[in-house]
């Protein structure tokens, strides 16, 4: 029977060479190869979800093999399409532990190459068993060959497992919770990150810290592309978006770091780089609303929805192909090129008042006037306000978890830590009051732009979509009226102190 | 957890080769399962290839939890772990009565070492008299090979004689006619006459006399495992089969 857990080795692959027929005391080493080597993938989400999770999945031969970070070997047959969303998997042990993969994300080969699998055994003079060792051997296509070794003990015999692990240790073997099997394939692979962590000396001025944070941000951007070219996922397109937003807004945000001109050629440059993108977000985000809008209205009115449904997804089809070949154009590589090189080199940017303010100084006035006119919108909040004010507090709210973050090395730790909370709880609230009001907007715009041609399609059409926005209407205004209590339960006592101690001198 | 005890008071009829077969079948189709080897002669322990352990003939092993679990080896197969020969009989009652109670310190030892075994497998010498009453209350069921001739037939009648005269349940008693030869037209009679005699106590399986079985001391591996499509190998999962559904029922 097999040890309770059973522990994983990452072996240089020319190392098992060299156990064949050797051996160790009174035991042999005896090794039986597959004839064959066939194809594999090891798989994972864009950003790596699973090697951050400690798991590896290998993909070869119809068949799908999960080590996971507590040294457990899964495995699952009869999985023949490539990679693909978790949902879509076949139900089985490997589609269990993968619950960690978000919904979004699709599995994507991060390595490819040829398998062979080994198995390797100590046997003592009867002939028995003592100990046991299984290898997937992977060979890349580019980087390193290597083996994972998955040992088995055998109840009785810990001596001739202790010598196993020994052997293994002393060709090279690495544990495998201490290395990654894809860092141990592409030791070049640079994984990507959508939040790069930022190091800023204390003494960093403004222009620096612009720059580096755009500087930081481009390829982030430009690692999404290709994937929103191929449209693996809803969630390169909104990577990129995301990144290139908060470029744009540290252009708008850090007020007199950049002269006014320059200020404005970068704010349009980043804005056309944003623009062609939005239609397919928008859609994107109308189809993943698609079950939480057929749960919001009877039956009877699913076939309406059903329709435009559908017309969203044709019309995605479109968007897609064109903001795919927008990214292939030649314009769009030259333009996106010249603005990293741009920020690698900041040099050549003009600079504005504030430029060589100090990070911290320049951050703290910023955020703190920021913080103040949040206070002073959101005191004047009750029933009868307008939509408007509430949408002005969201947007204000928005530039400064921006700030924050952007400035955050600037600041302690953990007192910034104990601000974002609340107003991440905030932010929660405030961003449901919107999504809601926007989906009434565009459901709208939706109706307006139905042609005449079918009309009693359209007539379902209508019906389905009013009471969807009617609902849709009720729950803005649920979410409105939470807005008073939830500003007040982020501006505590306590937030107000340490908003005041961190960035207005403890006074205000 | 079940019990099954490979018994029979004659020598040679093959309890050896079904409980190697019969543990590697149960194991192979997940059942966690200890073959234990009560006979000296450590054929079992042979047949897996393991070697008889030295230190377990002092007194009072089965009480030495820690002793027992440590001596337990897995075989080279999964789900099968083997408790070699060479033990004493004494306190092998108390041992098998500790197995059945869950809440004992034995159970939760061998818990501990993830061997909460299923099914515990006794290939037994044939002479045990003084231990066998209590081997057959603890056992769930007992296989009895009998090789069809007149002389097995006494051997089995005294085997039910003895179940009868001490009270315990013979329906626990399943018997299946071993390395019966077709030639042999003496076989043949013998085994109708038995079935009609022992109604319902005859399995309808038969172990035929084979060259594959007599060639596992070569092999020192089950049948199932190296000629796992031979006809000797096929009746052993038979005799699995029927086993499990019998005592399923029991
Ligand atoms: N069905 C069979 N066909 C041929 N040989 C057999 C068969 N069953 C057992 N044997 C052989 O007969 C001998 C005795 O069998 P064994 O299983 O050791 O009997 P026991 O355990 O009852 O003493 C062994 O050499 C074994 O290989
Ligand atoms: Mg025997």
């Amino acid at each position: 029977m097999p040890f309770p857990s059973v522990p994983i080795f990452l072996v240089p692959a020319e190392a098992l060479t060299a156990f064949a027929g050797a051996t160790t005391g009174k035991l042999t080493k005896h090794m039986t190869r597959s004839e064959e080597d066939m194809p594999f993938a090891l798989l994972d989400t864009f950003d790596e979800t699973l090697r951050q999770s400690g798991m590896c999945l290998l993909q070869a031969g119809g068949e799908l093999t999960l080590w996971t970070a507590d040294g457990e070997v899964l495995t699952q047959t009869g999985v023949d399409q490539p990679a693909g969303f978790v949902a879509d998997l076949a139900e089985g042990p490997v589609k269990l532990a993968l619950a960690c993969v978000p919904e979004l994300r699709s599995l994507i080969p991060l390595a490819q190459g040829r398998l062979q699998t080994a198995q390797l055994a100590l046997l003592d003079k009867e002939g028995k068993t003592q100990a046991r060792a299984r290898f997937h051997i992977l060979t890349p296509d580019l980087g390193h060959r290597i083996a994972i070794a998955q040992l088995q003990g055998l109840r009785g015999y810990d001596k001739a497992f202790a010598q196993l692990q020994a052997d293994l240790l002393g060709a090279g073997a690495v544990p495998y919770a201490d290395r990654h099997p894809l860092i141990a394939l592409l030791p070049e692979h640079a994984p990507y990150v959508a939040k790069p962590d930022l190091e800023l000396e204390a003494d960093a001025t403004v222009f620096d810290t612009a720059n580096a944070i755009i500087a930081a941000y481009l390829p982030v951007a430009r690692q999404n592309e290709q994937g929103v070219v191929d449209d693996i996922d809803v969630e390169f397109l909104h990577d990129y978006r995301i990144a290139l937003r908060k470029i744009r807004s540290v252009v708008s945000l850090f007020k007199g770091v950049y002269s006014d001109k320059q200020t404005e050629r970068l704010k349009q440059r980043f804005s056309d780089l944003m623009a062609p993108t939005g239609r397919l977000r928008d859609l994107d985000v109308y189809l993943l609303e698609r079950d939480f809008f057929f749960d919001l209205v009877p039956q009877s009115l699913h076939g309406g929805l059903e329709r435009m449904f559908d017309m969203f997804a044709a019309e995605r089809t479109v968007a897609h192909q064109k903001l795919a070949k927008h990214l292939k154009s030649k314009g769009y590589a030259t333009e996106i090129t010249k603005l990293v090189s741009l920020f690698e080199a900041p040099k050549r940017l003009h600079r504005g008042p504030d430029a060589d303010s100090q990070a911290h100084d320049f951050a703290s006035a910023l955020i703190w006037k920021r913080y103040r006119k949040i206070c002073k919108i959101a005191e004047a909040i009750d029933d009868q306000t307008e939509d408007e004010e509430v949408h002005e507090l969201r947007i204000h709210c928005k530039k400064l978890r921006y700030l924050m973050e952007f400035f955050a090395p600037a600041f302690p730790a953990e007192e910034f830590k104990s601000l974002i909370k609340p107003l991440k709880k905030l932010q929660d609230n405030l961003g449901l009051f919107n999504d809601y009001s926007v989906q009434q907007d565009s459901l709208r715009a939706f109706l307006d732009g139905l042609g005449t041609d079918d009309h009693a399609g359209n007539m379902q059409l209508a019906q389905s979509v009013g009471a969807l926005i009617a609902v849709l209407h009720q729950r803005q205004l649920g979410e409105r009226q939470k807005v008073v209590e939830s500003f007040q339960s982020f501006n505590s006592p306590e937030t107000q102190q340490t908003f005041r101690d961190l960035f207005h001198g403890g006074e205000g | 957890m079940k019990i099954i005890a490979c018994y029979s008071n004659k020598g040679g009829v093959g309890k050896t080769a079904t409980a190697v077969n019969l543990s590697y079948a149960l194991a192979d189709a997940g059942q966690r399962t200890l073959l234990c080897d009560l006979d000296p002669q450590g054929a079992s322990s042979f047949y897996f290839r393991v070697k008889p352990s030295k230190k377990l003939t002092e007194t009072k092993f089965f009480d030495d939890v820690e002793r027992f679990t440590k001596s337990i080896r897995g075989s080279d197969y999964d789900n099968l772990d083997i408790l070699p020969a060479n033990m004493t009989f004494r306190d092998f009652d108390v041992f098998l009565s500790r197995m059945k109670n869950s809440r004992s310190r034995l159970k939760k030892a061998l818990k501990a070492v993830k061997s909460d075994y299923d099914v515990i497998l006794l290939d037994c010498p044939p002479n045990i008299s003084t231990l066998s009453e209590n081997v057959f209350s603890a056992a769930d069921g007992i296989v009895v090979p009998v090789i069809p001739t007149t002389l097995s037939q006494r051997t089995f009648e005294q085997l039910e004689e003895f179940f009868r005269e001490h009270d315990l349940p013979v329906n626990k008693l399943h018997a299946f006619f071993s390395m019966s030869q077709g030639i042999k037209s003496l076989h043949g009679q013998t085994m109708e006459e038995m079935r009609k005699a022992h109604k319902k106590r005859f399995l309808n399986t038969q172990i035929a006399f084979t060259s594959d079985i007599e060639r596992m001391g070569v092999h020192r591996a089950p049948v199932i495992a190296t000629s796992p499509r031979s006809a000797a190998a096929v009746a052993y999962r038979e005799l699995h089969d029927e086993v499990m559904e019998r005592l399923g029922k029991a």
